[in-house]
């Protein structure tokens, strides 16, 4: 009997922590989601959907969405590009080649409070390193973070030089698999360097581009802490990221109801994205060589 | 490894380094007076970084990062360790639903229960101790599932001799499956660490006294404090913030490859 037990005991510990803390609390969330509630009150009414109608009624909600799409849709293409590009120079296992990853890789690990603050200081109005640079060579001083246009061009930019890295590690890989053989019939029937990039490696490397696609954009949905730390949604709403918009509705207004509505909002375009990843993975990511 | 043109080796070396001199600078700059830094001129001071230690707290800020992020990271690996070893080893009724379970955890997103873990650690009077940041971090359904694929590499046999002679179960993970995944485990408490360290959002929410921030907290902080009133004292904040990154970097340069490797490992296979 006590046998028959013995690998529930070991499964337990993390069942009841996955149970508790991330089960659990996706159901918490629907339930919170259609009442009324502000962490004080004693009792929380139950409201219907109105959470969610006031959400979908509000310009900020759209704003939201409007503004995390454009990130998505600004820095994936920036992303996948530079990293491929990357990528396809960075093959060769050669020591340089090798240094070069590990720098590119350095910012995954890096807290991204330090780069968000660090960042900061880059785009200040003030003494910021791209503002001297560009006063050296005679242009103007763009106030980048006060600027509503300009402000979510820079998150784009800290979020790309973060992850970066991680891309390039994945289309190494994914260009490491691609079978010289093809490479060598493309060179016998004289392809030039261009050609043989657009016929042959990107159709090749296109599962992993994929992969990263996916990835990016439900990273764009998550982006928090740079939001918060250089531009807390401002100016005016112009980097107002959904995440941040949760942050703000449920632990500044404390309007528990509402932030939960957008909770699972958000988790069920995110659980979308992810099941459309899974797909792809499933489906074939490598050509084997 | 191949030899090079050295040309190609210095451009490289150029690169790496553009792409990283707001980093490089800023610590650069943590050693700058403030005066110093807005007049332009160049000296060498350890001033900010006793400022930021002493009258700023980080000396507190950074121990509280290493007991979550340490705690976090083996209390993390040792539920994943004997979920992992009881998913490659056993059988059992409910067995794939549980480890589904585990693994689709990596598609949940954490921001649906950042306000219901709010709420349960709220309940429990939770909020504001080390268990409040620690105890939503353990679970780590990727760790749990990347330690369970590199168990069932290891044969069987092992296993099984080690039964004959009246091993227990534990005994056989304690003894035989441990060390022998050790370049498993080690890459995934690392990324346990490094994902732990960084973490912003939870303890943001999780944590209002000041004596229990983390240094993501308290860096944010101390940035925030300056905006609005005049200059920023920039030498002092980069000096917090080279302290925040410190720790794991030096950890990364010491086991990049590992934990390179293991990232493909997660996301192309």
């Amino acid at each position: 009997m006590l046998r028959k037990l013995t690998p529930y005991f070991f499964v337990a510990p993390l069942m009841i922590f996955i149970a508790v803390f991330t089960y659990v609390p996706i159901l918490t969330s629907l339930n919170l989601s259609v009442r009324q509630w502000n962490f004080l009150t004693p009792d929380m009414p139950f409201v219907g959907l109105h959470n969610y109608e006031e959400l979908f009624a509000s310009a900020e909600f759209w704003n939201s969405l409007k503004v995390t799409v454009l990130f998505a849709v600004l820095s994936v293409p920036l992303r996948l590009g530079a990293a491929l590009f990357i990528a396809s120079r960075l093959i060769r296992e050669t020591l340089s080649s090798r240094l070069l990853r590990g720098a590119f890789f350095l910012p995954s690990v890096t807290s991204t409070v330090s780069i968000a603050v660090v960042f900061s200081w880059v785009f200040a109005t003030d003494y910021g390193m791209v503002n001297a640079i560009l006063h050296l060579v005679g242009l103007g001083r763009p106030q980048w973070l006060q600027d509503p246009y300009l402000a979510l061009w820079v998150l784009i930019i800290v979020n790309t030089w973060r992850q970066l890295g991680y891309d390039i590690v994945i289309y190494i890989a994914g260009l490491q698999a691609i079978p010289q053989e093809l490479y060598d019939a493309a060179a016998v029937d004289g392809g030039q360097r261009f050609h043989v990039f657009r016929r042959v490696t990107l159709p090749l490397v296109m599962p992993t581009t994929y992969f990263l696609l996916i990835i990016a954009v439900i990273e764009a949905f998550q982006v928090f802490t740079i939001v918060n730390v250089m531009t807390r949604g401002g100016p005016a709403g112009a980097t107002d990221m959904l995440v941040n918009l949760l942050y703000e509705i449920g632990f500044e207004l404390f309007d528990i109801g509402r932030g939960s509505a957008l909770a699972v909002i958000l988790f069920v375009l995110l659980v979308g994205l992810a099941l459309l990843k899974s797909r792809i993975i499933g489906s074939k990511v490598h050509y084997e060589a | 490894m191949k030899p090079e043109n050295p040309f190609v080796a210095l451009l490289s070396l150029l690169v790496g380094l553009l792409f990283l001199s707001p980093v490089l600078y800023s610590i650069w700059m943590s050693f700058q007076t403030a005066d110093d830094f807005y007049a332009g001129r160049v000296t060498f001071t350890l001033d900010n970084y006793e400022r930021a230690i002493g009258q700023f707290n980080f000396a507190r800020y950074l121990i509280n990062s290493l007991i979550v992020s340490g705690l976090v990271t083996v209390l993390g690996i040792t539920v994943a360790t004997l979920a992992a070893f009881a998913f490659a080893r056993f059988r059992f009724p409910g067995g794939d639903l549980m480890f589904g379970a585990t693994v689709a955890t990596l598609m949940i997103p954490s921001h649906i229960s950042l306000i219901p873990n709010y709420l349960t650690l709220a309940k429990a009077g939770l909020l504001d101790t080390y268990a409040g940041l620690i105890l939503p971090a353990i679970s780590n359904g990727f760790a749990c599932f990347f330690l369970r694929q590199y168990m069932r590499g290891i044969p069987k046999a092992l296993d099984e001799a080690a039964y004959m002679d009246g091993a227990t179960h534990l005994q056989v993970l304690w003894r035989i499956i441990v060390p022998l995944s050790r370049p498993a485990i080690s890459s995934m408490a690392l990324y346990i660490f490094i994902a732990e360290w960084n973490n912003y959002i939870w303890p943001l929410v999780a944590v209002g006294k000041q004596d229990l921030y983390t240094l993501q907290i308290g860096l944010a902080r101390l940035y925030r404090i300056n905006p609005g009133e005049g200059l920023i004292d920039w030498p002092l904040v980069m000096a917090a913030s080279t302290i925040t990154i410190l720790p794991v970097l030096l950890g990364f340069l010491a086991v990049e490859r590992h934990l390179v490797r293991g990232i493909t490992m997660g996301a192309v296979k």
